[in-house]
């Protein structure tokens, strides 16, 4: 928690534009006003389905993806992204409160995602691994 | 080892042919020949009924007694008996043992029957207790993230601006709170996982030395602001095979239990190896006020507490120890305790050394390229 890698400084050369796809409103708002405050751009929504459409249509720096969610699941949009667009799954950054098991997390990496985050997640770790990202 | 018809069969034959050759020598050798016919007649028909009679008993006696056997045997196999098949006649005694066989099997049957289906309820309840118990502690996480996320951005004076010391001490006290109502859904989630023996480890080859310097210079600031030293001793470095992660968790539920326990002054707590021929044993060791030697064997049950007291001072969901032990039980090791009272408490859990090189260094290889 001591990291200070968010003052907004650091962040101005570089805006990025972040998409959050999360069932929790309250997640969602609390990233979004965490991102805003730190002028990054960002993009809310609470249904999976959503999350994808807009993946499809909109370019995002990184997307950061909750799994467990009613109707439209994470593991759904991966699918989807496996299938029709595997370059978008190296933005994405998985938060979720599940424990996830070794070999999902093996084989998140394998589709390319490096980033598996244990909700509750310190907001300084989310925002460098979304700078990380991108970089 | 011998069959009762065989028995029967070589007293009885033996028995029959004495009567016979007796029979035999008394006709060659009598003067009256009508007489000694008559013998020899006799003696022929009384060998040949006892040939019968042997043959009529063996078959009444074993008969039963190889069915009850039959039934004996598919009962122990199935807990079930399946419907007579001697009949009511033959021998009293055998019948008898028959019958309180089947009455004996009844009763016997039923219990197991009563029990398996009480197993089944409890284990029923168990997964739900435990399903029960993750959902909860999943959707325990979840609120808690924005909390944390408020937390940290209220502390930063660019984004929600300056506060004063008394809003800031309050902000500190929230963040204290939340961090320990997050470690303690944290060890519940852990605890459930244990008790399911779904607990996930990923094993390497370890060196010890370093294992004990991590969790050291994890604990030394803390310690060190306590004013508690900690101190390293090193009777061993050993290469372990083991997870990484879930040793720390061990050493750091340990040192922050003997953290509580030490006295306020002068507190010591030594952490380290000694040397073992087959593991590598590691410990922990406080001075602090020990525990009693009738609740020792009862700390590493889930929830124990030394002192239950309503006054206790040492507060704790007493998981800790419980998910020390249950790790280290996963990792292959196991866990105990040494203490005297008012002398201190050292913990010890064992870990199985890094034995076929080659093998090993397969996997090294492995867990090194995964986390890549």
């Amino acid at each position: 928690m001591s990291n200070t890698i968010s003052s907004p400084e650091n962040q101005n050369e570089s805006r990025l534009n972040v998409l959050i796809i999360d069932d929790n409103e309250q997640i969602t708002k609390m990233i979004s006003s965490f991102l805003d405050m730190s002028n990054h751009e960002c993009t809310v929504v609470n249904d999976g389905k959503e999350g994808v459409e807009l993946i499809k249509t909109h370019q995002f720096d990184s997307i950061v993806l909750d799994l467990a969610m009613p109707e439209c699941d994470g593991y759904e949009i991966l699918d989807t992204l496996q299938n029709e667009d595997p370059s978008q799954l190296s933005k994405i950054i998985i938060l979720t409160a599940s424990n996830i098991p070794i070999e999902t997390i093996r084989k998140f990496k394998d589709l390319g995602i490096s980033s598996c985050l244990q909700k509750p997640v310190d907001i300084d770790q989310l925002l460098s691994k979304i700078t990380d990202i991108t970089n | 080892m011998i069959k009762i018809k065989q028995a029967l069969f070589l007293i009885f034959g033996i028995t029959s042919f004495i009567i016979f050759y007796i029979g035999f020598l008394n006709y060659i050798t009598t003067q009256d020949e009508s007489v000694g016919l008559v013998i020899l007649i006799s003696s022929a028909i009384v060998s040949v009924g006892t040939l019968f009679a042997t043959f009529y008993i063996s078959n009444n006696i074993t008969k039963p007694i190889e069915l009850l056997a039959k039934r004996m045997n598919e009962f122990s196999k199935n807990n079930f008996i399946t419907k007579n098949s001697l009949d009511d006649k033959g021998i009293l005694e055998l019948q008898t043992l028959n019958k309180n066989f089947e009455d004996m099997a009844k009763k016997v049957g039923g219990a197991l029957e009563k029990e398996k289906l009480l197993n089944l309820n409890l284990q029923e309840m168990d997964t739900r207790k435990t399903e029960f118990m993750s959902m909860i502690s999943h959707e325990l996480k979840t609120p808690i993230m924005p909390i944390m996320g408020y937390l940290q951005m209220l502390k930063k004076e660019d984004m929600m601006g300056k506060l004063n010391e008394k809003q800031l001490d309050a902000l500190n006290e929230i963040t204290i709170s939340t961090q320990k109502l997050q470690k303690l859904i944290q060890d519940v989630l852990v605890a459930e996982k244990i008790d399911l023996g779904k607990l996930s480890v990923e094993k390497e080859i370890l060196d010890a030395k370093i294992l004990v310097e991590n969790s050291y210079k994890a604990f030394y600031p803390i310690c060190e602001n306590k004013d508690v030293k900690l101190i390293i001793i090193l009777k061993t470095s050993e290469m372990v095979f083991s997870d990484v992660d879930r040793i720390s968790q061990v050493f750091s539920n340990l040192i922050s239990n003997a953290l509580s326990f030490v006295p306020e002054k002068n507190g010591v707590i030594e952490i380290g190896t000694i040397d073992n021929s087959e593991n590598v044993t590691f410990f922990v060791r406080d001075n602090g006020i020990g525990i009693p030697e009738d609740m020792q064997k009862n700390i590493f049950k889930k929830f124990y507490q030394v002192d239950t007291s309503s006054k206790r001072k040492k507060e704790g969901s007493g998981l800790g120890l419980s998910i020390c032990e249950g790790i280290v039980r996963h990792l292959g090791g196991k866990m105990w305790v040494e203490s005297k009272i008012n002398q201190g408490t050292t913990f010890f859990f064992d870990l199985p050394k890094a034995k076929i090189p080659l093998e090993n260094f397969k996997s090294f290889k492995n867990s090194k390229n995964s986390k890549k």
